[in-house]
């Protein structure tokens, strides 16, 4: 096998490279997935609750919603340290800073949200803004990701994410739940099936030199 | 005739250095990392890591995670280079083959 044709040979490093990326970079449809199914389904309890007693969501509603967005944290984290173990250097360090952003974005967010109850808020106000204030910290945090990764497609969801807060927060109490469901959580499906649209492309290029061995 | 980096054009190494070749500039993978990806044995990829490091193309360095050593590897600038010759001769190649 020491006789490689040319075509061979090209072939060879195009499947090692991308044997190489998908080892080595999250797979980004499952983390829209696990996303959009979190907001999806959590925003939509916190919806049905909050119209069930006509102001804010019930106790159970939210335990729902916090255990979903637990999941999802849990699943992202793992599956990103895993993707970027046995790396270094500056793009490795490039994305744990981000990862950190995110954790240091949604640290200071109950302080803030507790601080506003303790002002003497109503739950209307309460839930306006922990919801605004989670659409800026997630649509920012993915306008720095678009950013940093190069990826416009990042960076729609990112705007998305933010024209949504705004537009959910005008829409008011429980309206503003289901929003947030439905354009949110949708935001984040529509990316994973055009992340896994672009991913099959990519992987027939690749095929199209002769190997079957996808 | 084009003629092709015999370091390079041999299956396990062209493997080798398309992987290395995909790392971000300036950013290095963990042996153990590295054969995962390959699929070879730690042997194996030892000795063909050896060659392309004696011809300037892989740069190792050893380190400690605690008190476990670890060897990062990455390609060196000439290797980076070498790695770009060697496709544009295959594509040269491929072209002088079909026309």
């Amino acid at each position: 096998m020491n006789d490689l044709d040319p075509a061979a040979s090209l072939r060879m490093i195009r499947e090692s490279q991308e044997q190489a990326r998908t080892g080595t970079e999250p797979d980004v449809r499952l983390l829209y997935l696990v996303w959009g199914i979190a907001w999806a389904v959590g925003y939509t309890v916190l919806w049905t609750s909050a119209r069930g007693a006509g102001g804010a969501p019930s106790g159970p509603g939210f335990a729902v919603f916090f255990a979903l967005l637990g999941v999802a944290t849990a699943i992202t984290i793992v599956h990103t340290v895993r993707r970027s173990a046995g790396t270094r250097g500056p793009s490795t360090r490039a994305g744990a800073m981000y990862g950190w952003s995110w954790m240091l974005g949604f640290l200071a967010y109950p302080f803030i949200i507790s601080g506003v109850a303790r002002a003497g808020a109503s739950d209307e106000v309460i839930g306006l803004i922990a919801n605004a204030l989670a659409c800026v910290i997630v649509g920012l945090m993915y306008l720095a990701g678009g950013a940093l990764f190069c990826d416009s497609g990042v960076f729609v969801l990112g705007l998305w994410i933010l024209l949504v807060g705004g537009v959910a927060t005008v829409a008011g109490i429980p309206g503003s739940y289901l929003l947030l469901a439905t354009a949110g959580g949708g935001g984040f499906l529509v990316m994973a099936v055009l992340a896994h649209v672009v991913q099959r492309r990519r992987r027939a290029a690749l095929g199209e030199g002769g190997t079957a061995d996808d | 005739m084009t003629e092709l980096d015999a370091v390079i054009h041999a299956p396990a190494r062209l493997r080798v250095v398309s992987t290395l070749a995909t790392l971000p500039h300036d950013d290095e993978i963990a042996f153990p990392k590295l054969q995962k990806l390959l699929d070879m044995t730690a042997g194996n990829l030892s000795t063909h890591l050896r060659k392309l490091e004696e011809a300037g193309y892989v740069r190792v360095a050893k380190t400690f995670a605690g008190r476990r050593p670890v060897t990062y590897l990455a390609l060196t600038t000439s290797g980076r280079r070498a790695f770009e010759d060697y496709t544009a001769a295959l594509t040269d190649l491929l072209k002088g083959a079909r026309a």
